[in-house]
Formats: structure tokens, sequence, C-alpha cells
């Protein structure tokens, strides 16, 4: 079987965005990937846009980055998987590839949040699941949602909000190394704790931001991989799942079935276990969710992730370092753009790039778990040095 | 708004969900193939009216329409029939609001449409 290698990797800078509109703000990734892929644009024969919109003015994101970017005439769509449509764009990109339609092709992900006020984004974001029996009636927000599965977790496994916070911590102290991050300063427990609540048990400081910002990368055939980098980085598994619009169809409320499923079909394209992942990115839109994912991605048995994070199995130094960029809760979380700075991160780190959060890397193995909405989409990307 | 409203009234107003005739599983809301053992012969059924709490949250940051509600109890419910639906706690106090702890269904006023001033009533429920 041949096989796809990220060949160019790009990153804007995330944050609230005022200075650039949409165009801008995707082509100074774009740019990026473009350069370090060292590929000629009319080579490229598929942009995929992942964007999920409703915040921004355009409602043809793809067209309106692909004119800016000089990629017009290349085939080109629009791909949503709420905030997984990042990883769903990486994944519709390599398709492309590996069916054989073109060698080169780019995954762009792309979001402005702040165009709306952040009470109208808290209202998209909370319409995610079903609107008529959750949201309409009841006021279901999207912190809530994960805040359901927090006091579930906390009530069957005994974690703790302590441990919640240590999360948030950790994320704010990779994301003070990482200059492209929302958020680049230190916090304290004590001010993880302290922060206003939002949804018992989930208080300001376990939840990420809302954010502008774009991550593109260029993906390339085995044959032109080759021709274009000494160290192409191979798509080596993407497993992808989804589960109920309404969240009262779950089995349960202590993981995120979609995930498991992704994670497993993941491994297994991949040929590797969770033991032979060096590094990985977790989404982390509330510390809730990453702490359900070291289990769902079996970093650790059902129940385990307090444990992980108490013992810093997460950190630099620690068994499988998890979010070294800061995560979505420090470096920001524009929904397009997180799952394809999620195959940015883990290029970098594959590739040794990543400066002062670089992780060791022992099997040249790294994984990029990517949720959409509250479980609603899954993906799970396992890249490889060979 | 009304129209979409009128056609689920049912569903709202008297927790109309489904039953399958074949295998006996009931859930809410509607579905039109059994998620159990995968058969169309759904058939309507009102939904018992109490249950347990699955899981829960309070929220402090309500959105748009909901502030005066504010801080408010959402939940999980297990009806009894084994249905499970997310609904609003009400009347309830935060001493009695537990995991597993018993609820019934109450109606209230569930929200105020912003430009006609429509109410529209529903179903929340409050620990026994």
């Amino acid at each position: 079987m041949s096989r796809v290698a990220v060949v160019g990797i790009g990153h804007s800078r995330f944050g609230r965005r005022t200075d650039v509109n949409l165009g801008e703000l995707a082509f100074e990734s774009i740019k990026q990937a473009v350069d370090d892929a060292g590929v000629d644009r009319k080579d490229i024969g598929n942009v995929v846009v992942g964007s999920a919109g409703g915040w921004y003015e355009e409602s043809l994101p793809a067209v309106v980055v692909g004119e800016y970017a000089g990629l017009s005439g290349a085939g080109t769509m629009r791909v949503e998987a709420a905030c997984a449509s990042g990883s769903a764009a990486v994944k519709a990109a390599y398709n492309s590839i590996m069916s054989g339609e073109t060698d080169v092709a780019m995954a762009v992900g792309v979001e402005k949040m702040t165009e709306v006020d952040t009470p109208t984004s808290v209202e998209l974001i909370g319409r995610a699941g079903s609107y008529t029996w959750e949201f309409e009636n009841y006021g279901m927000t999207f912190p809530a949602y994960y805040a359901l599965y927090a006091v579930a977790h906390m009530k069957k496994f005994g974690t703790t909000q302590e441990d919640l916070a240590r999360i948030s911590v950790k994320a704010h102290h990779y994301g003070s190394m990482n200059p492209l991050a929302q958020f680049q300063k230190e916090i304290t427990l004590e001010k993880a704790l302290g922060s206003q609540m939002v949804a018992w048990p989930l208080k300001l400081y376990d939840a990420c931001p809302l954010s502008d910002g774009s991550a593109s990368v260029v993906l390339a055939s085995e044959d032109v991989a080759k021709t274009l980098t000494d160290t192409p980085v191979w798509i080596r598994g993407v497993g992808y799942s989804s589960d109920t619009a309404n969240l009262s169809r779950r089995e349960d409320y202590v993981g995120l079935r979609a995930a498991v499923t992704a994670a497993s079909k993941a491994y297994s394209m991949a040929k590797v276990s969770p033991r032979e992942i060096d590094v990985a990115t977790a989404h982390d839109c509330f510390t809730i969710a990453e702490l359900m994912a070291y289990e769902d991605l079996g970093f650790c048995e059902k129940g385990g992730g307090a444990r992980m994070v108490r013992e810093g199995e997460t950190e630099l130094g620690g068994r499988i370092p998890v979010n070294l960029d800061g995560g979505l809760k420090a470096k920001g979380h524009p929904i397009g753009a997180t799952g394809v700075s999620m195959a940015v991160e883990i290029t970098k780190q594959l590739r040794g790039e990543a400066g002062r959060h670089q992780a060791p890397i022992k099997h040249g193995v790294g994984l990029a778990h990517n949720i959409g909405g509250t479980g609603h989409y899954a993906y799970v990307t396992i890249l490889s040095r060979d | 708004m009304a129209i979409r409203h009128w056609r689920v009234k049912d569903r709202y107003y008297r927790l109309i969900g489904s039953r399958c005739t074949e295998c006996g599983a009931e859930c809410f809301p509607p579905v039109y193939r059994c998620r159990k053992c995968g058969s169309e012969k759904i058939e309507d059924r009102e939904m018992p009216q109490s249950g347990k709490i699955v899981t829960y949250t309070q929220l402090h940051e309500p959105l748009p329409g909901f502030e005066a509600q504010a801080p408010f109890y959402l939940a999980v419910v297990e009806l009894d029939n084994g249905a499970k639906m997310l609904t609003q706690l009400v009347d309830s106090t935060d001493e009695s609001v537990k995991t597993g702890a018993k609820v019934v269904a109450t109606v209230r006023r569930a929200r105020v449409d912003g430009d006609s001033g429509q109410i529209t009533y529903g179903y929340k429920f409050r620990v026994t």
C-alpha cells in the first residue's frame, strides 16, 4: 500500500486576531506550509478547508481562502466535524492522495470566532448537540455537557477538582513556551481552583478560550514526498467515529465511546500500541476531556486518568507527554484549526523541531486526538517518522 | 417557532416517546427505528413521570434568555422504564441533588420567545 506524508507545516499565532481577515489569517499558515514543503502551488491538486463557521461573515471560506493564497483552480471544499473539522480536513486531503487523485494535497484549518460577541459564540457552541431536545428548553451549554461527564467521572473514580486544575496548570506551563499560543503565562493551582464557576465542577480555568487562528499541512504521496524532503512524517493511521446528538442517548458519562472506537481503528491501521506513543495531543476543550482522553486512548486503564495527572505521567519527562504546545486550553481553540494544529505539533515533535517543549522521541510515533462536540465526532491520527 | 412547537406538542407536554413493539425497549425523545433491536415497528408511548438522576451539573454561566434562572441544575435522568432524558431540575435543594436521587416530572415554563413573547411550557423534574 502506498503511503502519505506530511511534508510541510504552517501555524498562525492563535488568539484574538482583529488584525487580519479570514483570508489573511489562513494565508499566514498556508504560506509557511507551502514554503516548508518547497512545493509549487500548481502541483497542489486538492485544498481541503476545515472550518465549522457561523461566526465569520464568509459563507464559502474555502474559495475565499483559496483565492487569497493563490490556490484558485485546485479542487477544494470546506469540511465540518465541529471541533474536529481540522482532523476531518487532514483525513479528506489524505484520502485524495491515497485514492490516486493527486500527489499533493493541503489541509487548512481556520476559524475566526471573535467576530461575534461571547454570548453569541457560547450559544452557537451550545447548539452543538440536540437543539430541540437538549438546548432549546433547558439552556444546555457546552461547558454543561462536559460538566455532566466530570460529575459522573468524579463520582465513579474519585477524580477531584484539583486533578482537573492540574491539567490546566500543565497546559499554561507549556503554553508559556509557545510563542504562537493565546495564553503564554503560567498559572498556579490556587488560581485555577479559585476561578469563576461556569458549570459545576468546571470553572473558567477548566475551559479553553474562544480563538482565531489557522494551521496548515501539505501532504504528499510517498514518491513525491521523497523528492521534497528528508524528514517526511508519515500518516500511519486515521481512525474516526461518531456518537449520538442527544447526550441522553449515551451509555455512560465517564468516557467518549467515539474516541475509544476511533483510537482502536487508528492503532489497528498504524499497527502500533499505546505503549509506543512518544508524544500526543489530546482534545482538552475542558480539563475533564483531556483526563478522559488518557483513558479512551488506552494510555491507562479506565479510571486511571487522575493517577496519570497526579504522577505527572503526561508531563515532559513522564511516560507519554501530552499537549506540550499548551493544548486547546492555553494555545487556544479556533475550532476548525485545532485538528490541523495538532498535526503540525506532532510533526514538529517527530522532526525534533519543538525547541523548549521537545519530547524525547524513542519509537518515532506520535498521536493526535481531536474531538468534535461532546464526543459527537472523534478523530485519532497516528503519525510516525518511518 | 410556533409551528415547530405545535408539531412536537405531544412530546413537549405529555412526554410522548417511543416503544418498540418487537423488543419492548422504550426511549425519549422519539425515534423511528429501535435503537436496541433495529426494528421499525415503533409506537408512541407516554413516558413514566419518575426516575433517578444519572449525572448532573449546576450551570452558573447561562445562555441569553436563561439568566433569570441561574444558577440552575441540568441533569440526565433515567426514567423508570429505562429511557433517559436531559432535563432541568427545579425546586430541589442543593443537598438533595445527587447521583441516584429519585425525581418526578413537573410542568414548568420552559422559555419565552424573544420576538413574540410566546411562552413555551415543558417538563422539568424535581427531587422527591
